[in-house]
């Protein structure tokens, strides 16, 4: 995407390793992020997003590779001097300090009059919409108050890269959906580079121009959202980002994009992943809405559970030893047999592998 | 609380009564008579306090006693700092096996600590010994014992795990998130120190500096021993009026005295800490 010549990344991460004791909680990572972009670090918890976040913050070592800031090893800055500022997970706002006082705090090591100072915390209180709440003490505000306030206090700095540590996980659904709209917003705004971690795949397709997906420690897939919600790489992904239902299987053919892959529901012809040969173990990735109950339907399942979900009905079934799930208009009868199909031109072939833990 | 409660609870109230209160009641009696010869006189006069307010003497041993007591409690707080970070954070699973092994030397007793202070400071003493075979002096360094030095040096060393303790619990209270934002919005080191873990676990160090202060005003035989003619202080002065000068209502008077000052101190520090927010978590344990 954002990969074009001329542009160099902002930070880059080159084999980047974190081991704690015997624990190797990053293992050889890459990923550039470029200027102005918003960027998700996605992956459940465990898989070693939070430690690539502390290690570009400067709050844990760099056990081995390399991090470039603009071309600057970034490796041995300590904390204080990196043009980088974070967005605590627990907001870590100053308790003893007022709101105010909290969004000053960096300030007071930059070379800037006191009247700059008040006039910069103004107006980055004004950006989170918080200027009336400048006396207020921390305990005195909603969770979503002092994540403005948290917020405020990461910008005011004017950092070269901003970095959120799940910054949404404490709040409630109502309020997350409203602050991702605003987080967005003022990456924009602000043109600042954002690197946010999460395990919430929802939230990294809303906010992201680019994603990496992580799993015990690697780098499973990066790219657009659309490319890996359209393309996901491996069975893991697909599992992770979209909800698919994998079905295992073996390439018998590959002929340009596509690929014939032999699985329970049958020969199936579909677009594939760049890898994958003939002989190769492989994983059809089809998602719960892109089944149908259509004429010349290519398999029987039988419905095992019914479940309201608001939009159309989830549907679990059952094709021999294969369970799916499915989204429907209409609730069908739970033990009833359906003749089910999909779209081959809709669905996707991606590597084998292990699914989410 | 029942009925039933109340009537339990009775004899520990009347215990502390009459163990507690009541002495102190008779001294504070005390500090009102006058001493005629040998009897006592005991029309109430104010006479005791006014001597008290107008010697030069009372007046600088009362003030030397808070001085011992402030210098105390800084080199404790400085020394203590590192000691509860390091049992806070570095602890781990060792933590009550440190705490504990921080205590084990106030079980073997004033006197013994006092006299192996002598053989390390003392003319003959370790470090005296090793400077001048080590060639950096050539006579004893003579104010390391019978010294302010050596009574301060030791005062703080007795009392240390006490400041050890307060300390240990204000960094228990201290969320590491804090010490990294405060780093990743700029600051170095010693304003990170400055503006969030003193602030932070400021209740710890007047928790600890309150008890290590009052124990060091009433404490005699460190500087009675080791401090030499700096060893007269206002805790012994009061010992000599009530044993050898038998004149027990200016020594009751000096105590009330002393007394009331103390209690003034720990109600300004209560009040210090009910201040603020993290003491008052700590005082009434709400989160």
């Amino acid at each position: 995407m954002n990969d074009g010549p001329g542009r160099a990344p902002l930070l880059r991460a080159r084999a980047l390793h974190k081991t704690y004791g015997t624990t190797h909680a990053v293992q050889g990572v890459d990923f550039r992020l470029m200027p102005e972009s918003y960027v998700t670090l996605l992956g459940p918890s465990g898989c070693g997003k939070t430690s690539i976040l502390r290690m570009i913050g400067g709050f844990e070592d760099v056990s081995s590779g390399m991090l470039e800031l603009e071309g600057q090893p970034l490796n041995k800055v300590p904390a204080a001097r990196r043009p980088i500022n974070t967005v605590f997970q627990s907001y870590a706002l100053f308790p003893h300090l007022s709101v105010a006082e909290n969004v000053a705090f960096g300030l007071a090591y930059r070379d800037l009059g006191r009247e700059a100072q008040r006039a910069r915390v103004e107006q980055a209180l004004a950006v989170v919409r918080m200027q009336d709440f400048a006396a207020r003490r921390p305990r005195q505000l909603s969770g979503g108050q002092q994540q403005r306030v948290a917020l405020a206090r990461a910008i005011v700095n004017e950092p070269r890269l901003l970095l959120l540590d799940e910054p949404l996980s404490a709040l409630d659904r109502r309020m997350r959906k409203d602050m991702q709209i605003e987080l967005k917003d003022l990456q924009r705004r602000l043109g600042v580079t954002f690197l946010h971690v999460t395990h919430d795949q929802e939230e990294a397709f809303a906010l992201s121009d680019w994603i990496v997906v992580m799993n015990r420690g690697q780098v499973e897939q990066q790219g657009a959202p659309q490319d890996i919600y359209r393309r996901p790489r491996s069975a893991y992904v697909a599992d992770f980002i979209g909800g698919s239902n994998v079905i295992p299987g073996r390439i018998t053919a590959r002929q340009g994009e596509e690929a014939r892959i032999e699985t329970a529901l049958g020969p199936v012809v579909a677009a594939a992943e760049e890898s994958l040969r003939a002989g190769d173990a492989a994983a059809l990735c089809v998602r719960p809405e892109q089944f149908g109950q259509a004429a010349g339907s290519a398999f029987e399942a039988v419905v095992t559970h019914v479940v309201f979900a608001g939009s159309g009905w989830h549907v679990e079934l059952r094709a021999g030893q294969q369970e799916l799930a499915a989204q429907f208009t209409e609730p069908p009868e739970t033990g009833a047999a359906l003749r089910l199909g999909f779209d081959p031109a809709r669905v996707w072939i991606a590597r084998a592998g292990e699914a989410v833990a | 609380m029942s009925r039933t409660g109340n009537w339990l609870a009775a004899p520990v109230v009347l215990a502390l009564i009459a163990t507690c209160l009541v002495p102190m009641g008779v001294l504070f009696a005390y500090s009102f008579f006058q001493v005629d010869f040998v009897a006592i006189n005991t029309d109430p006069t104010l006479k005791n306090y006014a001597k008290i307010i107008g010697s030069e003497t009372y007046r600088s041993l009362i003030g030397r006693a808070f001085l011992s007591g402030a210098v105390v409690v800084a080199i404790t707080a400085v020394i203590g700092y590192p000691v509860a970070w390091f049992v806070a954070r570095r602890g781990g699973e060792w933590k009550s096996a440190l705490l504990t092994l921080l205590l084990v030397p106030l079980y073997t007793g004033d006197m013994v600590r006092i006299f192996a202070w002598r053989v390390i400071l003392g003319a003959e003493g370790v470090i005296n010994r090793f400077a001048q075979w080590a060639g950096l002096i050539t006579e004893p360094i003579q104010v390391l014992l019978f010294s302010p030095i050596a009574s301060h040096l030791v005062l703080a060393y007795n009392f240390l795990p006490f400041m050890v303790m307060g300390l240990w619990l204000g960094y228990e209270a201290l969320d590491d998130a804090l010490v990294e934002a405060a780093r990743d919005l700029g600051a170095p080191p010693v304003a990170v120190f400055r503006r969030v873990v003193l602030p932070m676990t400021l209740p710890g160090l007047i928790a600890g500096g309150m008890m290590v202060f009052v124990m060091v005003v009433g404490d005699y035989m460190t500087p009675q021993l080791l401090g030499g003619a700096s060893g007269v202080t206002v805790i012994s002065a009061i010992n000599d009026l009530f044993g050898t000068a038998f004149d027990w209502p200016l020594g009751s008077a000096i105590a009330c005295t002393l007394l009331a000052l103390l209690g003034l101190f720990l109600a300004v520090a209560a009040y210090a800490l009910s201040r603020m927010n993290l003491g008052r978590s700590l005082i009434s344990g709400e989160a």
